[in-house]
């Protein structure tokens, strides 16, 4: 690779040896991707700390005991425990200690510690042409598809790449891979993020690791629904990067997104194929447990809905509905008198993480002395099939997909609704 | 006896360990029960066995972008393979997840190296920069 004198001496050791060990990971990886140089990135989503996994808070810690600091503005991924309100989760409050110590580290490595997966909704929006990293692939592809930054689904090395400010050329930071790989043309009127969250998942499933191309809305998306499109496609597929025909900058038409090759042939989606994801997600159940909104994490305008849907209701007894939205938005929305007209519902509202994300969780290992023990929970009902599909794999329990308005009507009520029931 | 085959070098360092061969690719989250090692994904030719110490051979890796996060927990665990031969270049995700964890990985044998792996044969495996020697008992 071809290397400034700012990036040897950081290989080299003489910028200290934070950066020298994030420099030596970051030319591993290019030279492994054929990357000729390193680009100089401009945010950074990184790595928490995850206090459900073994010594993984002890890696954040570990690097700002050896003084790494991050060099461009970077905000932090969605967390294992609420670090303020833990009890209403049901966690222990070990976990939530733990999870507190990965806030101090992020202190003083100088990230902004948002513990969200979606930062852009606490003010971390990087435009067109930003190099940048994510280790949350709804970031990667939210911020490649409707803003027009650059970036790959990165893991740990989102945390290398914001020590130094620097990473390798390959992938989604080349124009060659900004281009479709397939033409998806919508034959249906999704509405709100769940439905789109569906047409999400179909298409990532359809189109692997490529880039697709989806066009033929009736109006232009929303963000909560551009948001929940990306969702759903990295979820069922490894794709980084989808385009909106004049969404997608810079993108104006079809034959733009596919950069003058030929236009293949599109595939038509119908509102069968957005209905058979919610027909995915509907497992046999005895009771309902918990009715999840908010994910991705849910933004200020999402918090507004569920606050009007649920005005002058109540939660059926038995049943916790959570909110989850990260900390920005939260104070946000209290300060809105959001927070206070879900709660009075009898609504949680939850940061810092989600149900999959938290001791639900029965694919993780965390340090037995925390004493974290999974509930058995019946069922959970939620609005994202990013959420179902993980709930499914990772809480290992029943799980029920459909749109907000129907999961609120389902809280209300004690009984599943799916989505467009009367 | 023993045979050495050249490689293209993606993660330098060295280890040796038994050779497990598996004729699938094994996605490390989901297939791999991180508390025990044992591989416990529908993966007929090493279903059930550990992957602690040894040096996988497989001929590609199966991506998630969540990859390296079970990777290197197989690593806190003490259960992580000493070295990984993938027939194909491994997606960035194990590749960061070998880095962090001190695996060193190749890929793309200049042989199929297929006809001499032995399961439990002693081998090691070498990275210096992009050039590798995978050694094995035959």
């Amino acid at each position: 690779m071809d290397l400034t004198q700012a990036e040897r001496d950081m290989l080299e050791g003489r910028e200290g040896p934070a950066r020298e060990r994030a420099m030596k990971g970051l030319v591993q990886l290019g030279r492994a991707y054929g990357a000729p140089r390193m680009v100089e990135i401009g945010y950074a989503h990184i790595h928490a700390g995850m206090a459900l996994y073994l010594e993984d808070v002890e890696l954040m810690e570990e690097l700002a005991s050896i003084d790494a600091r991050m060099a461009v503005p970077a905000s932090v991924n969605i967390a294992n425990a609420d670090t303020v309100n833990w009890r209403a989760t049901g966690a222990p409050e070990s976990l939530a200690r733990l999870q507190r110590r990965a806030a101090g580290a992020h202190a003083r490595l100088g990230s902004d510690c948002t513990f969200t997966c979606t930062p852009y909704w606490a003010g971390h929006w990087p435009t067109w042409n930003t190099h940048m990293t994510s280790i949350e692939s709804t970031v990667t592809i939210f911020c490649n598809s409707v803003l027009g930054a650059r970036s790959n689904r990165d893991g740990f090395f989102a945390v290398y790449a914001g020590m130094t400010g620097r990473y390798p050329l390959f992938g989604y930071h080349r124009d060659e891979m900004r281009r479709g790989t397939g033409l998806f043309l919508v034959d249906a009127e999704p509405s709100g993020p769940s439905d789109f969250s569906c047409l999400g998942f179909h298409v990532g499933a359809a189109i692997g690791d490529g880039v697709p191309v989806v066009a033929g809305f009736a109006r232009r998306p929303t963000l909560d629904e551009l948001d929940a499109l990306g969702a759903g496609i990295a979820t069922s597929g490894g794709a980084s990067m989808f385009i909106v025909p004049g969404v997608t900058p810079p993108y104006a038409d079809v034959e733009a997104a596919f950069g003058g090759r030929d236009v293949p042939a599109p595939t038509r989606i119908g509102r069968a194929a957005i209905d058979a994801v919610y027909a995915r997600y509907r497992d046999a159940h005895d009771a309902i447990d918990i009715v999840h909104l908010g994910c991705p994490h849910a933004s200020w305008e999402e918090m507004k809905h569920y606050a009007r849907l649920l005005d002058g209701r109540r939660i059926a007894p038995g049943i916790e509905l959570w909110i989850t939205a990260s900390r920005n938005v939260r104070n946000a929305a209290a300060e809105a008198g959001l927070v206070a007209r879900l709660e009075a519902a009898g609504a949680k509202v939850i940061s810092d993480t989600c149900p999959m994300s938290c001791h639900f969780a029965r694919t993780v290992s965390p340090d037995p002395a925390l004493g974290v023990v999974p509930p058995r929970l019946r069922a959970v009902v939620v609005d994202s099939a990013k959420q179902a599909k993980y709930v499914r794999d990772m809480i290992q329990c029943p799980v029920l997909l459909t749109g907000a308005e129907e999961a609120v009507e389902t809280a209300c009520s004690g009984r599943f609704v799916p989505r467009g029931a009367p | 006896m023993t045979r050495r085959i050249a490689l293209r070098g993606i993660v330098e360092g060295s280890a040796r360990g038994p050779i497990l061969p598996s004729r699938e690719a094994i996605s490390f989250l989901g297939d791999v029960d991180i508390r025990s090692g044992r591989v416990v994904g529908d993966l007929p030719s090493v279903r059930g066995r550990s992957l602690a110490g040894v040096v996988l051979v497989m001929p590609y890796t199966r991506g998630s972008a969540g990859a390296w996060r079970f990777l290197h927990q197989l690593f806190r665990h003490g259960n992580a393979p000493a070295a990984i031969v993938s027939g194909t270049l491994p997606d960035p995700s194990v590749v960061q997840g070998a880095i962090l964890s001190g695996i060193p990985v190749a890929c793309d044998p200049a042989e199929d190296p297929w006809p001499l792996l032995r399961d439990g044969a002693a081998a090691s495996l070498v990275v210096v920069e992009d050039r590798a020697v995978l050694e094995i008992g035959t």
